[in-house]
């Protein structure tokens, strides 16, 4: 019995620290690892110029508080012939997210335009944000949203030309026939 | 007895307010015959319809802007319409009381039956319908950029709404600048320096990300309060009543403004002391 229990002190004394290790790092913030992203769909269709808006929602489901995070929206061409300048797609694209306790979610909103036309995927990488964290791996990246757009001249040079041009001519001549008349009867 | 005192003075407001109630349409009638049959407003309203001309065709042939969506060339095309249109509202009406002032017919309207508030209703009226014609010779611009997207008439909604709101408010400052100004070269101004200055704000990048004091101050500016307002019903497809804050400014332009012109209207609406002309 006696070899017994000097087994488990034993057993006990060598698991003792790396249990206290394993609750000491579930206290403390933790980076983006175990935090998680996604958008509300997976495929856009839209045309040149056309805006948009994507939700994304992050959620923290482990049990420790994040540190906070970048939150950086990304489009890439999946085509090798059209140059992608996310700057140009979205003027807002980097928000901070606080700090998220164990369960807890939010939703971040990104306001696109498509400035190019082809195939697309825009994606949300998760930076981590806080004084101990931020330059620490990994990153959280989001499922992609992939995007069709369609090239399209969406106006017609010619459909306009009656109005641009009808329009002025009768007015110009009825302020004209405005002007003779008045010299008439002054 | 008193009652033979009481009934000639009761029949008298009741003749002074039947008067001053036709008063001013009087007035509007006479303003608007000189302002369209023998004025400036027919050749106001074509510079004004060669100006957007200008602009569908471009938004219709440049490679750049017709990168536009469809939305945005009508957006750009009303937000162009109303900042003009207002302009040449303002212009009229800061001409109204300086104007008449100065050409030494103001003398003779005073001694019209006419009160003094009737004449700058009037006058207001008839600057207004310089607006009212603007926004309908938009219309076919709107119609022919527009078509094919199904925000023709939301466009022309708004338009009438919000521009109208915006051309009332400045088209009554414009009357009370005009009302205590010394010349019409200080009234017409005054009035173009707060348009610009009003309007300066639209032409700042708005891509860029801006803060809650820049906000503020859109908010508090009618002139891009209403262009805001336009911008997120046609192009972002914001419900009507979702951004309804941005039309606090304008509206209470139109109140403030429109208040101390009618109310302060028997003061101000006066000669000034000199020769005409000078």
């Amino acid at each position: 019995m006696r070899p017994l229990f000097v087994l488990i002190g034993m057993l006990l004394a060598l698991t003792a620290p790396a249990g206290l290790a394993a609750s000491s790092a579930a206290a403390a913030p933790v980076a983006t690892e175990a935090v998680e992203v996604t958008f509300d769909r997976n495929r856009v269709r839209t045309a040149l110029g056309g805006r948009f808006t994507l939700e994304t929602k992050i959620v923290n489901p482990g049990g420790a508080q994040t540190d906070p995070i970048l939150a950086h929206l990304n489009v890439a061409s999946l085509t090798s012939e059209v140059y992608v300048d996310p700057e140009d797609w979205s003027a807002d694209r980097s928000k901070e997210v606080a700090r998220l306790r164990p369960g807890q979610s939010t939703s971040l909103s990104w306001d696109i335009q498509a400035v190019n036309a082809g195939s697309f995927d825009v994606y949300v990488v998760l930076l981590p944000n806080g004084p101990s964290t931020a330059g620490e791996g990994p990153l959280v990246v989001s499922p992609p949203v992939h995007l069709e757009v369609a090239g399209r001249r969406t106006l017609s040079p010619g459909g306009v030309m009656p109005v641009v041009i009808v329009v002025p001519v009768l007015l110009g001549l009825v302020a004209a026939a405005a002007r003779f008349r008045l010299r008439g009867t002054g | 007895m008193s009652t033979s005192v009481s009934a000639p003075s009761v029949e008298g407001t009741q003749r002074a307010t039947r008067i001053d109630a036709q008063g001013w349409r009087v007035v509007a009638g006479q303003e608007c015959r000189d302002l369209w049959v023998s004025g400036r407003g027919p050749f106001l309203i074509f510079g004004f319809s060669v100006l957007l001309s200008g602009v569908t065709y471009l938004a219709a042939t440049n490679l750049d802007i017709n990168f536009l969506e469809q939305r945005e060339a009508v957006n750009l095309t009303l937000q162009m319409a109303v900042a003009v249109g207002v302009l040449v509202t303002l212009v009229v009406s800061a001409d109204g009381l300086s104007g008449e002032r100065e050409r030494g017919t103001l003398e003779s309207l005073l001694l019209t039956p006419v009160s003094r508030r009737a004449i700058v209703t009037g006058k207001l009226v008839a600057a207004l319908s310089v607006w009212f014609v603007a926004f309908v010779v938009t219309v076919p611009y709107l119609w022919v950029l527009g078509r094919g997207v199904s925000i023709v008439v939301q466009a022309v909604l708004l338009g009438l709404l919000v521009g109208t709101l915006v051309a009332l408010g400045l088209a009554a400052l414009g009357l009370l600048i005009s009302a205590v100004s010394t010349s019409n070269k200080v009234s017409l101004a005054v009035s173009l320096f707060l348009l610009l200055a009003l309007f300066a704000p639209t032409q700042l990048p708005s891509g860029l990300p801006q803060g809650w004091f820049f906000d503020v101050l859109a908010r508090l500016n009618p002139v891009t309060a209403a262009l805001h307002y336009i911008s997120a019903v046609l192009v972002s497809g914001h419900a009507w009543t979702r951004d309804l804050s941005y039309l606090v400014s304008p509206i209470l332009t139109v109140v403030l403004a429109g208040g101390a012109l009618i109310v302060l209207a028997p003061r101000i609406v006066r000669l000034h002391a000199g020769v005409s002309g000078e």
